[in-house]
């Protein structure tokens, strides 16, 4: 692809959320395109691009570890945001974490390595001065600088991502071992349609040698 | 294949059998039947619950489905219900007093008067003048009683079989499954792709309960489900946060419960995971059904009652151990059974998925037997082979399963199925429960030999492999001052007898954690032991520990170490193991403890 990209992502956990096994979380076994998506939007973003996944190149063996932790059970209503911004006062906005205790159990990745092949397209809020190759060159020399707008993460934000820009020829080693190299994972969601009522995208995904390719938004393959 | 595909698929292969409700119909525990003459009189109640054994237990019947019933608001079944909701009347548990329940058994009226308005089948009609004419006074007068109270109903209509001459349940009769059919039809919710299909079909709003899991609500949790607001993105509500098609909830709840049900012989429960496992029918029915069979035995060996039988059990698991081709395993197994493994975790009204995993039998009874080659020890202290159980209980304090670490046995699990490392806890679990004063017996030292021989094997530090049985010229530091500690105890034993206190009791954390401030002060008196052993009865039962230690301090090179890291502590009770129980230190102490209850987990 003339404008593509490889980021070669890496970490210690990762937990890609499964949506139906959304509360006590279990991940799925490979990085969703949504995830990958975020991780390039948090290194290199303006309203002029859209990011769109090509490939996910899978480098480590699938490994989960299961974890327990304490978390909150419910949500801060925004009524009481907006009564507290007009009274111009916050004692009365708080949430007391031992009253809303709730224990969640996830299932999630452990040492995981993923190159991203992805490339972007200009939207329609593109200026004048708003270049393929301009965006591009942003985006290699923030990658290769380290710099983003915030730490990407994987799946979560407690699972930050180290990053590193893969030139044209550089390629990590793979330690995926041959009997995990092909497999189908089944229905994966592709990414959220906010356009749409936040209706959820799912393709069928499947790892060949190592590769799990991603069809893009509008494809046939896509299920809505 | 994801954990709800695959149940799905499980489901079609129950449907072929017969062995589940169709869609719509659920399986439910009823404990009696309300026949009604066709006036609508309740003419007899029969038990439907199966009176043998001590308590009457109430019996499985396909029944329309039940659904989850939050809040506050009752919501009656159809054509089966508890008794508040049939006859309006509940029992006391405190007082034991009969309780009414009016609100529950409007319910029931007004479902029923709205489903059944207009029909013409007797048994229906008889039904509805069953409700129009009750009254909670014609308790006692219908031939009720109190026991009967807060259990399950069905109706049937009196004199009515069924073509192979059995009783037919009212929800059985041709015209209320047409009533049923078109009422599941019309509550069916928005249309949207399900992501265990990927079709286009209705969403289900509420996923169906799974009973059976150990220690979870009783009356059913779900895997899916967002029960909090916390649990909800993009503004949605319940169920259409992950679209999952009415069919295929319910093909994944009835094949779910299936396997949780008591003596499906697909369970197992391991600390707090209740595991079910199953085979897929691609290698035909026979082998899927050896290969679960053999499954359930390779993790839970069954109970030996003497030596031969002891033998028999070894001997069919034994081509497993030696990591046989399946054929000599057993000869229905075929290669392309997949197995499937899910292990479930509870959280009140929640399932946590602990592990899952998929793969072809023989790469798993594979991992079953490189785990039983690990854990290898002599003696061994098992009669069959090493049950996961077994293992798990040796961590917990007091022995008791309920002690288990939370989330120990899941990862222990993973670990056997996966050929991965285990938990870094379990040998700190053992280690602990050593130096707690746990007697130090074949299955902890057999737990820590697995995972330091694991850890070496797929770690990134590759040490010596622990041997099987006493290896007098082993050079580890450990290792020998476990041999140590076990031969000074020995001569303790042998020279005052039993004492109240051995220095196994007093030392044995003291000498594995910091041996160097521990052993000069044994040996010195070990002297005073063996003084009386050579000048009392036994003297070459003195000259032998006093060969075994000096054969054990000469091959300490650099002396005691001030502290073990907690590998070598694992070592040092390995050692200990090895030197009290084998051979000729065995004939002077006392037997090793094969202990093996049996515990039954269903």
């Amino acid at each position: 692809m003339a404008y593509g990209v490889k980021l070669h992502v890496w970490g210690d956990r990762a937990c890609f959320t499964r949506p139906e096994m959304k509360v006590e979380r279990v991940s799925y076994d490979v990085m969703t395109p949504s995830a990958a998506r975020g991780i390039l939007e948090a290194v290199h973003w303006k309203p002029a691009i859209r990011w769109v996944i090509d490939a996910i190149e899978v480098l480590k063996p699938i490994r989960f570890q299961s974890i327990r932790r304490n978390e909150v059970g419910s949500r801060v209503p925004a009524v009481a945001v907006r009564k507290a911004m007009k009274a111009g006062e916050v004692q009365d906005l708080r949430m007391v974490a031992e009253e809303n205790r709730q224990q969640r159990a996830a299932t999630l990745l452990v040492d995981v390595a993923y190159v991203i092949h992805a490339h972007f397209e200009l939207t329609e809020r593109a200026g004048p001065g708003d270049s393929e190759a301009k965006h591009l060159s942003m985006f290699n020399r923030r990658a290769a600088g380290g710099q983003c707008f915030q730490q990407p993460c994987l799946g979560v934000r407690e699972f930050p991502a180290d990053f590193a820009l893969l030139e044209d020829g550089a390629a990590p080693v793979s330690e995926l071992p041959p009997d995990q190299r092909d497999r189908d994972l089944g229905w994966m969601l592709l990414d959220i349609d906010h356009t749409n009522d936040m209706t959820s995208l799912f393709f069928w995904a499947a790892l060949r040698d190592g590769v799990m390719a991603v069809p893009p938004l509008n494809s046939v393959e896509v299920r809505s | 294949m994801t954990v709800l595909a695959a149940l799905n698929g499980y489901y079609d292969r129950l449907a072929d059998r017969g062995e589940v409700p169709p869609f719509g119909y659920s399986t439910e525990r009823i404990a009696h039947i309300i026949v009604l003459s066709p006036d609508g009189e309740p003419v007899e109640i029969l038990p439907w619950q199966s009176l043998s054994g001590k308590k009457a237990e109430p019996r499985p019947a396909a029944v329309p489905q039940s659904f989850k019933r939050p809040g506050t608001t009752p919501r009656s079944f159809f054509l089966w219900d508890n008794g508040k909701f049939v006859l309006g009347l509940g029992l006391d548990k405190a007082t034991r007093q009969r309780v009414a329940h009016p609100a529950n058994h409007a319910a029931f009226q007004e479902l029923h008067r709205r489903l059944l308005a207009g029909t013409e089948d007797a048994g229906l009609v008889a039904l509805v003048r069953f409700l129009n004419a009750w009254s909670t006074d014609r308790f006692d007068a219908c031939g009720f009683t109190d026991a009967m109270l807060d259990q399950n109903f069905m109706f049937m209509l009196d004199g009515d079989r069924s073509d192979a001459g059995q009783l037919r349940f009212l929800h059985d009769r041709p015209a209320a499954r047409r009533i049923w059919e078109r009422a599941v039809a019309e509550g069916a919710g928005d249309e949207g792709i399900c992501l265990v299909t990927g079709a286009r079909q209705p969403i289900a709003r509420l996923h169906p309960a799974i009973k059976g899991v150990m220690d979870a609500q009783s009356s059913g949790a779900s895997i899916v489900s967002f029960n909090n607001d916390a649990f909800t993105s993009y503004g949605k509500e319940q169920g259409l946060n992950a679209p999952v098609s009415e069919a295929a909830a319910f093909g994944y709840g009835a094949a779910l419960n299936a396997l949780l049900a008591r003596g499906s012989g697909n369970r197992l429960v391991i600390g707090d995971a209740t595991t079910v496992f199953w085979a897929d029918a691609s290698g035909g029915e026979a082998s899927a059904r050896k290969a679960e069979v053999l499954f359930h035995d390779l993790l839970s060996p069954p109970p030996a009652e003497d030596a031969d039988e002891a033998q028999a059990i070894r001997n069919a698991l034994l081509p497993v151990s030696q990591g046989r081709p399946v054929r000599e395993i057993a000869p229905e197994l075929d290669e392309r059974t997949r197995f499937y493994v899910l292990g479930l975790s509870p959280n009140i009204a929640r399932l946590s998925v602990r592990f899952w995993l998929e793969d072809s039998f023989a790469a798993i009874a594979e991992r079953v037997g490189r785990h039983w080659e690990d854990l290898r020890i002599d003696p061994a202290p098992w009669r069959t082979a090493p049950a996961v159980w077994m293992l798990l209980r040796e961590t917990a304090p007091l022995g008791k399963t309920e002690n288990i670490a939370p989330q120990l046995a899941g990862e222990v699990m993973r670990a056997i199925l996966t050929g991965g490392r285990y938990p870094r806890s379990l040998l700190a679990a053992v280690i602990t429960r050593m130096r707690a004063g746990d007697p130090v017996n074949g299955v902890k030292a057999a737990i820590c030999r697995a995972c330091l021989n694991r850890d070496s094997r797929l770690g990134t530090k590759k040490t010596e492999e622990i041997p099987v049985s006493l290896n007098r010229d082993e050079a580890n530091p450990a290792y020998r001052l476990g041999r140590l500690f076990a031969v000074l105890e020995g001569a303790q034993r042998a020279a005052l007898g039993d004492v109240n206190a051995s220095i196994r009791d007093r030392y044995f954390g003291a000498a594995s954690a910091t041996p160097a401030s521990v052993f000069p002060m044994l040996l010195r008196n070990s002297n005073h032991h063996l003084a009386v052993l050579r000048k009392g009865d036994k003297p070459r039962l003195g000259g032998w520990f006093e060969g075994e230690i000096g054969q054990i301090l000469g091959g300490l090179d650099s002396g005691f170490p001030r502290s073990l890291r907690i590998e070598d502590q694992g070592r040092f009770a390995i050692g200990y193991y090895h030197q009290r129980y084998s051979g000729k230190a065995a004939a002077s102490t006392d037997r090793p403890d094969a202990t093996e209850q049996a515990v039954s987990e269903d």
